[in-house]
């Protein structure tokens, strides 16, 4: 199967996260959490006797207050540690970094603000010594962490997980729509549906010479359904496809075309990318013989000059107007530059009645 | 007798057409073309009922062939094409007639079918000229005949257009050429865009005016850049100022 090389495939913009959803699950399950929180609180208030129920709602109410605060303040940074999910020691770590400032930070505020509304309502606010309130929250926070960083990482994996789900699905879809236009444009409506036609008007004349073309169009079909782009092949099987394709059409263009074959025996096995020379030659045909009403000499050449490379096709005749703008050149132009840098080069010219699209690349040889 | 010009650049492909259609009895194949400007000149030089036009040819694509037809006498005209997604869509909404290759007998048959209804039925033929023209650019080439031959020019050459009866004299600064169309249907093929009409049997570039000068009447006289003069007739007068203003 054909396929264009991954370079040239735009990439379609990962469509935006959706987490809402996602999100929304989030936080309601923070608000129900601490709404358990403080009926857990009234409730154990009441059993000890308790009367003033505004007392567990401002112990709790606080402590909501002062998680929300980093709780809210995860999520905005959260995207940040979403690299990390695939080690999940190294997330929690990064996290629990942070879990002496939350301390420092929770425990003062909390508190502040417990004493405070005691103190607009003219009470004071009774609870254990200093040092006991620290080691006793710190342990708090540290299970309460403990149980929000794993809700967490769940949440965060599972939604990491519907992105990359997500960019494989449209990653495959462009690399089949790549590989659809690249079939498409190799299989050449034109050429096929004309090289059939050429077949049925010789079924009725010479049954042995339809044949033949017949199993040389199936040759140049299943040869280019194989080929995989990024494949490189040996220069004398590349030849070979040239062979095929200028066979049939030199069946079409009977008596309007010549073909001149100029090859290099040192250079047969040369490494080449497969389909090189393919689209050059169909160029040839398309810019040189078709719009010709007199006989047009096409040649191909390869010669080998130690360690480069040189691959020719020319015809005689002129450069279309808007010649080097077509697609065969740009792709040929874009294989050469991924599979060889600046040291492979593809130049078009015409000189005294002969168009030459010449690729010169380093000489390899070709392991099968 | 349907006579039948066939116009088709490949030989396996031509000889399949002509020896097909030569089964035909009622078919007589008057020329046979292997591009596009020898079968404008075999239509121009036969006058065939039907003719069967190749769309890609070299020199002149079958569209473009058919395009320089005179709407009126056309022959009628079938497109013969491996692949072309967007004529045939045409083809199709205006019920013009077309293979597609390869082509099989009975496909070929059916055409043939309809060929001898429509001839028989007097349909109109003009709906593949207006087709083809709409698909190619005939505003800027025009067909004519020089000497045996015919000869595209380029439309920005012509300085003015005269009727005379069914030909057209084609004025441009080099010479004049006599062409065989209406004068309403060679402006159809050219567009408004260029040519102005100044009178029943005259029509002018209008890049080429280089005054007008007021005669009795209401008519005006229209000197041309290379000092040529030509009537402007009252009646076209007010179509053609509101054009250069």
């Amino acid at each position: 199967m054909a396929v264009r090389p991954l370079s040239a495939i735009t990439l379609p913009t990962p469509a935006p996260d959706e987490p809402l959803a996602g999100q929304r699950a989030l936080y309601i399950l923070w608000a129900l959490f601490w709404a358990l929180m403080i009926v857990v609180s009234v409730q154990d208030h009441v059993h000890a006797g308790g009367s003033r129920l505004w007392e567990p709602f401002l112990w709790e109410g606080a402590s909501a207050i002062g998680a929300t605060f980093w709780f809210l303040l995860q999520r905005r940074v959260a995207h940040r540690y979403d690299a990390d999910l695939g080690e999940p020691l190294r997330w929690f770590a990064r996290h629990l970094k942070w879990l002496p400032l939350v301390i420092a930070t929770f425990v003062p505020a909390v508190y502040g603000a417990r004493h405070a509304v005691y103190g607009l309502v003219g009470e004071r606010y009774v609870h254990e010594p200093w040092p006991f309130v620290a080691v006793y929250e710190s342990i708090k926070l540290l299970l309460f962490a403990g149980l929000w960083l794993g809700i967490l990482f769940a949440f965060s994996s599972f939604a990491e997980w519907r992105r990359g789900q997500r960019r494989l699905a449209s990653l495959e879809r462009s690399l089949a729509e790549a590989q659809l236009a690249q079939l498409k444009a190799q299989l050449r409506p034109h050429f096929l549906f004309n090289a059939l036609n050429t077949i049925s008007a010789l079924m009725h004349t010479d049954v042995d010479r339809a044949d033949r073309l017949l199993a040389r169009l199936s040759g140049l079909l299943r040869a280019t359904l194989q080929t995989d782009e990024r494949d490189r092949v040996a220069l004398k099987d590349e030849l070979q496809l040239l062979e095929l394709y200028t066979q049939i059409m030199e069946e079409r263009f009977a008596g309007r075309v010549t073909i001149e074959w100029d090859l290099d025996p040192d250079a047969a096995d040369a490494s080449v990318p497969a389909l090189l020379l393919q689209p050059l030659l169909e160029n040839a045909f398309k810019h040189g013989v078709e719009p010709s009403t007199t006989p047009v000499r096409i040649s191909i050449r390869s010669e080998r000059r130690d360690r480069e490379l040189d691959l020719t096709v020319s015809n005689s005749g002129a450069l279309p107007p808007a010649a080097g703008t077509g697609l065969g050149l740009r792709n040929c132009q874009e294989r050469l530059a991924l599979m060889y840098g600046a040291v492979a080069r593809l130049m078009l010219s015409e000189a005294s009645g002969v168009v030459m699209a010449r690729v010169t690349l380093p000489y390899e040889e070709h392991r099968a | 007798m349907i006579r039948v010009v066939i116009a088709e650049d490949e030989a396996p492909a031509r000889d399949k057409l002509e020896r097909w259609l030569s089964g035909y009895p009622d078919l007589e194949i008057v020329a046979a073309a292997a591009d596009g400007l020898s079968a404008a000149q075999a239509i121009e030089a036969h006058e065939p009922d039907v003719a069967f036009l190749d769309i890609q040819m070299p020199g002149l694509s079958g569209l473009e062939v058919a395009a320089q037809l005179e709407q009126d006498r056309a022959p009628l005209v079938v497109f013969v094409t491996a692949f072309d997604e967007h004529a045939v869509k045409a083809f199709d909404l205006n019920a013009v007639d077309y293979l597609l290759k390869p082509y099989d007998k009975d496909r070929l048959s059916k055409t043939v079918h309809r060929i001898r209804e429509r001839i028989e039925g007097g349909a109109p033929r003009g709906s593949a000229v207006q087709v083809a023209r709409a698909r190619t650019n005939t505003t800027e080439r025009l067909l004519v005949p020089v000497g045996e031959t015919l000869q595209l020019i380029d439309v920005a050459t012509i300085e003015w257009l005269e009727a005379d009866d069914n030909y057209v004299h084609v004025h441009t600064a080099a010479r004049q050429y006599l062409v065989r169309r209406t004068l309403q249907d060679l402006l159809a093929q050219l567009g408004e865009q260029r040519f102005a009409r100044i009178h029943r049997s005259t029509a002018v570039n209008v890049a080429e005016i280089q005054s007008l000068i007021p005669l009795f009447k209401g008519d005006y006289e229209v000197v041309l850049r290379r000092g040529g003069k030509l009537r402007l007739s009252r009646r076209f007068k007010d179509a053609l100022f509101a054009r250069m203003r």
